[in-house]
């Protein structure tokens, strides 16, 4: 089982490269696809907190709920999906003893279905 | 029904044709000067008897019949030709012939140069009156009547008298106009005419002299009026004629040049037929009003509702007695006022529609107790004022917009959220199916 934090393996990948692209090269060979797409999905929601944000800032935050349940489904999603990366990472094990990788993950469903039935409370 | 109306309307209009009605009533009461004989007027009250009126004679001394009775008014119509009375009857005042207008009564007064207590109640109509004794005179056209008998040529285009009459003889007294609006000049004096005390020309410079020491100006031009209508708010009219004269045979049988009649028959009933509100009388029908696309009225409407306004305006046909439909307002306007009016529109005629006028328009952002008014006074014509009250509301919690077009990048954010999860879910759970193996196989090492 690869881990995420393979010290050695990075530093002999990228000895002659910038260090982005060795950090970059390091992840990329060294994460499981599981935790891959759970990064994918943390990326995804940033960019779209981020976007949504920079309207409300700058273009208008009139309808304030809205606003409050696109920013909020995005945080909230982020904090549960990092927190089932934080649960099913195997260089966590030790943490989370009581947790299994499935009972995180029904935890994390639960929570989502949770949050988004109040999103769309929320929205209109 | 309608079909029934118009097979009706020629018959009614053969029976009424000797019947022109006023609007308000029939009965006239003529307070008549004992110096001046029934015969006199016989053209003027012949004309007046065959359009169907009652008269009904009395001196102004005399204490019946009675022109208002247990606060009734008993006619409809009062004539008061008493140029020369000083004292009138005890229910003959000044103010209880304000009241009779108060009470919808017409009155046609005519004044003279002598003083009367008809000349001070002029001055309560805006109607500034020479000092006594001072009647119109001129000296053009040349003619072989004294300069006090004077041809006055009628307006060609006016409102209330017919067109292209013959200049209509006139004597007595002229009236300069206060800013009173709801004065009606009906007859202007001449350009030449001025009043003077003085018979002959021997007092014009005394005259002159005086005019510029009182301060007062001269008492000449066409700015004086000779017959002058007034209109009360209750809708009554009151013309003042400057000499009773005007109408007498003598006047209208007199020919103004050779072979030509005065005009002075026609023009007494012209301005008979307006002071007894037989002509350019209007009233308003029904007013309605209600939401676009709908019918009915709403009670209350809401900001920004898209309203239409209706007014329907009938005229008076004299000739036939009845309310006609009419359409020849142009300028009329509807305003929507909450103390001010927050908007101000036209309300045309609909073509094709006779006596509909509509106009739709966007109730303002304003919620509040608002009124549709409708005030149309012009001079002459009736005064047509309707006033309807309407609440205007915010609208319910539940008739804001839902979803807004600005939102859409957090509806975008919202969905896209959910989408990614259920796409996220799915991978997980396809690629659970791999990474078990991987992971048994990873502890099994």
């Amino acid at each position: 089982m690869p881990a995420t934090k393979n010290a050695p393996t990075a530093k002999t990948a990228g000895s002659s490269q910038s260090p982005i692209l060795s950090l970059w090269n390091a992840y990329y060979d060294n994460t499981s696809t599981r935790l891959k797409t759970i990064d994918a999905f943390l990326v995804f929601l940033m960019l779209s907190g981020i976007i949504q944000f920079l309207y409300c800032i700058l273009v208008t935050n009139f309808p304030f709920n809205a606003f409050l349940a696109g920013f909020a489904s995005c945080v909230g999603q982020f904090v549960l999906a990092a927190s089932l990366r934080a649960q099913v990472n195997p260089a966590n094990r030790k943490e989370f003893k009581e947790v299994s990788p499935e009972r995180a993950f029904a935890e994390f469903a639960l929570g989502s279905i949770v949050l988004h039935f109040f999103v769309y409370n929320f929205l209109g | 029904m309608r079909f029934l109306r118009q097979l009706l309307l020629p018959v009614l209009a053969l029976a009424s044709l000797a019947l022109a009605r006023s609007s308000t009533g029939d009965s006239v009461l003529i307070l008549l000067d004992p110096s001046l004989k029934k015969e006199d007027f016989s053209v003027f009250f012949g004309d007046l008897e065959k359009k169907g009126y009652q008269l009904t004679f009395r001196s102004p001394k005399d204490a019946t019949p009675e022109i208002i009775k247990d606060d009734v008014a008993q006619f409809a119509h009062v004539v008061v030709f008493a140029p020369n009375t000083k004292s009138f009857a005890a229910d003959v005042t000044p103010q209880s012939l304000v009241s009779l207008l108060s009470k919808n009564t017409n009155l046609l007064l005519a004044l003279s140069p002598k003083q009367t207590p008809l000349s001070s109640l002029a001055s309560e109509f805006s109607l500034i009156l020479p000092p006594p004794g001072t009647p119109l005179v001129s000296h053009f056209p040349k003619r072989d009547t004294p300069p006090t008998v004077i041809p006055v040529d009628v307006p060609a285009t006016h409102d209330i008298i017919s067109p292209n009459l013959p200049p209509v003889w006139f004597s007595g007294v002229p009236q300069a106009l206060g800013n009173n609006p709801m004065l009606v000049p009906i007859l202007k004096a001449p350009p030449q005419a001025f009043a003077s005390d003085a018979d002959s020309d021997k007092g014009a410079d005394a005259l002159v002299e005086a005019a510029e020491k009182s301060g007062e100006g001269l008492w000449a031009g066409s700015s004086l009026s000779l017959v002058t209508g007034f209109q009360a708010l209750s809708n009554a009219r009151a013309t003042w004629l400057g000499g009773v004269e005007l109408f007498s045979d003598d006047f209208i049988n007199k020919e103004i040049s050779k072979g030509v009649k005065s005009g002075n028959r026609q023009f007494a009933s012209d301005v008979a037929a307006w002071t007894f509100q037989e002509s350019h009388v209007l009233r308003i029908d029904s007013v309605e009003h209600h939401r676009v696309n709908e019918t009915l009225p709403r009670e209350t409407y809401t900001i920004n509702d898209r309203v239409t306004y209706t007014t329907y305006i009938s005229k008076y046909n004299p000739e036939l007695d009845l309310w006609e439909p009419y359409s020849g307002i142009k300028d009329m306007q509807l305003e929507f006022t909450m103390l001010d009016p927050h908007i101000r529109t036209s309300l045309p005629p609909i073509a094709g529609e006779p006596g509909k006028y509509s106009v739709t328009f966007r109730v303002p952002d304003r919620h509040g107790v608002f009124k549709f008014v409708n005030d149309y006074k012009r001079k002459g014509w009736t005064y047509l004022t309707s006033s309807t009250v309407v609440p205007v509301v915010p609208p319910r919690h539940d008739e804001y917009p839902r979803f807004l077009s600005a939102a859409w990048p957090y509806y975008a954010g919202a969905f896209s959220t959910s989408a990614a999860f259920v796409l996220f879910v799915t991978l997980w759970l396809a690629g659970d199916d791999r990474e078990p193996k991987k992971s048994k196989g990873a502890k099994a090492e």
